[in-house]
């Protein structure tokens, strides 16, 4: 009697309160993550693009009366001041510049040549993918960072070859993924009932491949600009990206790296900025690949 | 099984025929000479082309390529352009000092990144675990090594004075220690020498393990998450076992499988994240090499460097695909 009891209790309907929490949570749980991501992706966006107008100062004056000092110390420099007197707020302004410059402009260029030629290999099969696939792991064999160091290093550091640099550097994965997902979509019937009604291949790769693989492609190269960012970064810090004076977080990073122990807010925040950029497009790609792919959510 | 070794290794060889390739025709269109960046401008055109000929710069291109492929084979790469003297020597005087690096951040970001890992994919379903877990995870991936290393100098060198700022310790007298059998005999002074190499592997260690940490964290999160799916599971659970069990003796076991793919994975990115961390903490090893024979437009020592970077992430990726068959039976090879 007692266990008919206990069954009836726990078959009781859940409180109303909760039935809207319920429903509320998840839905909250999904998009919360990407509203902060996009919100901070958002903040750097802004910041690249009206740098002239949100930096208190040119990034490039030198105070003779503020050298090195700290956050505060000086009216004005809220961050504080490098060694020859520059405003560190300024120049991590300004420096969002080059990082997302890089960061989105290396991205296309994996892109747009990365994503036709895995198409291609995916589609056509056959000593076209034989081919196409053997280039690419030839590039993957080096780890992304060291194969852009070794093109830059070849070009010369400045921005374009640092775009060029890393854009070459991701554009095996890009062709990796686009190969695999053209080989799935191929497989499809409406593949083959575009072709039935006499679609040629380009047709097919096009408008239909193509569209069909765009999702997934934007999820990953959300993913690929964080690490290209941290990338251009890296370069910078090893003083192989964009040279001085133009600041890039890097390369204020590492000249603060002289001045680490009587000044430790020059590498401090320089180094903060390039971690929230990448945080944002790593939270934005996360959570879109959650949306899209409910596997990889694991509930 | 050996067909397969065969066919991996032949698929390996042009692999790494392409790397070197454009490891060798990157240096070469280098825009600046090696011989004005040693001998300054200010150089006559005798001395320079003098320079060019003891490198070997005079000969035709073609020619340079194939000797230094041919060279690289039997690991000879040369004579640096700065330091005078033999590359692979140089390079295997670096490499303890990457080697152990490379190792004791491993051994962290498995501390770290494995219980992480296994207790979000467990614990999914309570946002109070999952979440912070989650948030540990983005962290590390989005740090920079080389930031992170600068706080970690400044917090427990400079303020607490805790770690060294610089140098990687006597390594070379730790390994002719334990090479002349010195470490029986003197059991105290090896001690030492080995504490002292520790001393200095901490904070960089801790800085790459880390960031490390967090691609371990997620591959180990969906390798269990995969394994807690599958029906072996299920029915250790219908067989009454309590959780601990299942998750212990059933679980964790499978879970090492998936987790053996990140191996290669792992050490290229941790062979890339030495450059910048041997950079940071000015510790010796392969990295910092490169970056200073970059600087230098020391061609043979930047392209030797590259060279072994390169092999041992290729080697690694083939041993680890040969671990499969090892590890797990049910695989087998074509």
């Amino acid at each position: 009697m007692a266990i008919v009891r206990r069954a009836e209790t726990v078959d009781l309907p859940i409180p109303a309160r909760d039935e809207v929490r319920g429903r509320l949570g998840p839905q909250l749980r999904r998009w919360l993550p990407i509203l902060i991501g996009a919100l901070l992706a958002a903040a750097m966006i802004v910041m690249a693009a009206a740098a002239p107008l949100l930096a208190p100062m040119s990034p490039s004056a030198q105070f003779s009366n503020a050298v090195l000092k700290g956050p505060g110390a000086v009216e004005g420099h809220w961050l504080g001041t490098d060694e020859f007197g520059r405003d560190i707020l300024s120049r991590i302004i300004w420096g969002a510049r080059v990082s997302l410059e890089v960061g989105l402009a290396s991205v296309m260029i994996a892109f747009t040549i990365g994503v036709p030629l895995g198409i291609l290999a995916g589609f056509r099969g056959g000593r076209t993918e034989t081919a196409i696939m053997r280039g690419a792991d030839m590039l993957m064999a080096f780890p992304t960072l060291l194969l852009a160091l070794i093109i830059v290093t070849a070009l010369g550091g400045s921005l374009v070859n640092e775009i060029l640099a890393i854009g070459i550097a991701l554009l095996p994965n890009f062709v990796r993924l686009a190969r695999s997902l053209s080989l799935t979509i191929r497989e499809n019937d409406y593949i083959m009932a575009a072709r039935a009604i006499g679609a040629g291949q380009l047709r097919l790769m096009a408008r239909h491949v193509f569209p069909n693989a765009l999702y997934a492609l934007i999820v990953v190269a959300t993913l690929y600009i964080a690490t290209a960012i941290r990338t251009e970064a890296s370069l910078s810090f090893l003083g192989l990206g964009v040279p001085p004076p133009t600041p890039t977080w890097g390369n204020i990073l590492s000249d603060g790296r002289q001045y680490i122990k009587c000044c430790p807010w020059i590498t401090t925040f320089s180094g903060l900025a390039i971690m929230l950029a990448v945080l944002a497009f790593n939270i934005v790609g996360d959570a879109l690949r959650d949306l899209l792919d409910p596997r990889m959510r694991g509930d | 099984m050996i067909q397969y070794i065969v066919r991996r290794l032949l698929v390996a060889i042009p692999m790494l025929l392409g790397a070197m390739s454009i490891v060798f025709f990157a240096m070469r269109v280098l825009p600046s000479d090696p011989c004005v960046a040693m001998m300054g401008g200010d150089a006559t055109a005798a001395a320079l082309a003098d320079c060019s000929k003891n490198l070997g710069l005079d000969r035709p291109l073609a020619a340079q390529y194939v000797n230094y492929l041919w060279r690289s084979v039997r690991f000879d790469f040369g004579t640096s352009f700065r330091q005078g003297y033999p590359v692979g020597e140089y390079i295997a005087r670096m490499f303890p000092h990457t080697f152990v690096l490379v190792m004791a951040s491993a051994v962290v970001a498995a501390l770290v990144g494995i219980p992480i890992g296994i207790i979000s994919a467990l614990k999914r379903r309570n946002p109070l675990i999952d979440y912070p877990l989650r948030i540990f995870a983005l962290l590390g991936l989005s740090m920079p090594v080389f930031w992170l290393g600068i706080l970690l100098l400044i917090v427990f060198s400079l303020r607490f004075d805790l770690f060294p700022l610089i140098g990687g310790g006597d390594l070379e007298g730790v390994i002719s220690m334990i090479r002349s059998g010195e470490m029986f005999s003197y059991p105290r002074d090896f001690l030492k020498a080995v504490g002292d190499v520790l001393y200095h592997l901490t904070l960089p260690a801790l800085a790459l393990g880390f960031t490390l940490a967090a691609t371990v964290s997620r591959l180990s999160r969906s390798a269990m998450l995969e394994v807690v799916s599958q029906d072996y599971i299920r029915t250790a659970r219908a067989k009454g076992n309590i959780e601990r069990i299942v998750i212990y003796k059933h679980a964790l076991r499978n879970m090492m499988v998936p987790l053996l793919t990140i191996v290669g994975v792992f050490i290229a990115i941790a062979l890339t994240g030495t450059v910048l961390t041997e950079t940071v903490f000015t510790r010796p090893g392969l990295g910092k090499m490169l970056v200073d024979a970059i600087g230098a437009r020391d061609y043979p020592l930047a392209q030797g460097a590259v060279t072994v970077f390169t092999m041992i992430i290729i080697v690694v990726n083939l041993v680890v695909d040969m671990l499969y068959a090892v590890v797990d039976p049910r695989i087998t090879y074509r």
